[in-house]
């Protein structure tokens, strides 16, 4: 696998996670969602892909969507977390953590032992 | 920003090809809310670019990170057609996913080959079970010479060729269809499973 293939599954595996994420402090548009993610990580390198995610989350019952009128010139498409959502990402942050803790202890663990070896 | 009518044309187009584009794959009601979705996207960016000297140049960047039609009518379409068919099983969407995939992959093709043949080799087997009794002198083993040279039906039957096998052959065939339906089906669902969870957007 080259590095550019590992760091596109690292991204695209993080972004049900991001999206989450960034809807948990409550509703948000998909523009306003991905100039979020913009804002905190580069992990949107194709705004329009962004949508279909959105799209299958809330097919998955994660999310919940809502189109608001009147709001703004055009109508926005709101995105909620449901229960649903709230339970996978709590879920999805503990993993999160003890995955990183772990390649952090392996890291600190290799960069430890190539330290004593010189 | 007020769009120019060259600048109007340019989204038309952009969501003109991308409706295109949705609709080989998605139901319409889906079309239409990820197009208006889409146009949303669009119209609050260019709003948002309000007193940029150069609209054409605007336009292109907001279309540009928005991605091509065609890229993004792909992503909705892998999120929702594979989706769809490992959810459901249904034959429809699976046979809609895997003819998405052939398309856009070359494993996808190869895949798309040897289930067509699955499903084809099905068929076939059901059909010979519907004609065996519609045409009990067609429909059967073809023997030549005493040897069995081939299963299924003929119209009309060629010279020389002896025809065997009675009504278990309607059994026999749906079962065989059956079988090779079903499997072919499972291997279908189980490759979109593998591709879905390889996948993310």
């Amino acid at each position: 696998m080259s590095h550019e293939t590992w760091q596109e599954q690292l991204r695209r595996g993080s972004l049900d996670l991001a999206i989450l994420l960034t809807v948990s402090s409550g509703p948000r548009y998909g523009l306003s969602i991905i100039q979020h993610l913009e804002a905190f990580t580069d992990l949107v390198v194709t705004e329009g892909t962004i949508y279909p995610i959105l799209g299958r989350l809330t097919r998955e019952g994660l999310l919940d969507a809502t189109w608001v009128e009147g709001e703004a010139a055009h109508p926005r498409k709101y995105y909620r977390l449901t229960r649903a959502g709230s339970k996978r990402l709590d879920h999805m942050k503990r993993e999160w953590r003890e995955f990183a803790d772990k390649i952090t202890r392996l890291i600190d663990a290799a960069e430890g032992h190539d330290h004593a070896a010189h | 920003m007020q769009l120019t009518d060259t600048g109007e044309s340019r989204v038309n187009g952009y969501l003109f090809v991308l409706e295109r584009s949705l609709k080989t794959f998605l139901p319409s009601d889906t079309v239409r809310d990820a197009v208006r979705e889409i146009e949303s996207h669009l119209r609050e960016r260019i709003a948002a670019a309000d007193g940029a000297p150069n609209e054409r140049v605007v336009l292109e960047q907001i279309l540009g990170e928005l991605g091509p039609p065609l890229r993004v009518a792909q992503a909705y379409s892998a999120e929702r057609t594979v989706d769809e068919a490992v959810a459901t099983g249904r034959f429809v969407p699976t046979v809609r996913a895997v003819t998405h995939l052939a398309a856009t992959t070359a494993w996808g093709f190869v895949l798309a080959f040897w289930l067509f043949i699955g499903y084809a080799v099905a068929f076939a087997f059901f059909a010979i079970a519907i004609l065996k009794p519609i045409f009990p002198n067609n429909v059967g083993i073809q023997f030549v010479h005493g040897f069995p040279v081939g299963f299924g039906a003929h119209f009309p039957l060629e010279p020389g060729v002896e025809l065997g096998g009675g009504y278990w052959i309607v059994p026999l065939a749906a079962a065989c269809g059956l079988g090779i339906f079903v499997g072919t089906h499972r291997g279908a669902r189980r490759m979109l499973a593998r591709w879905r969870e390889r996948r993310v957007s």
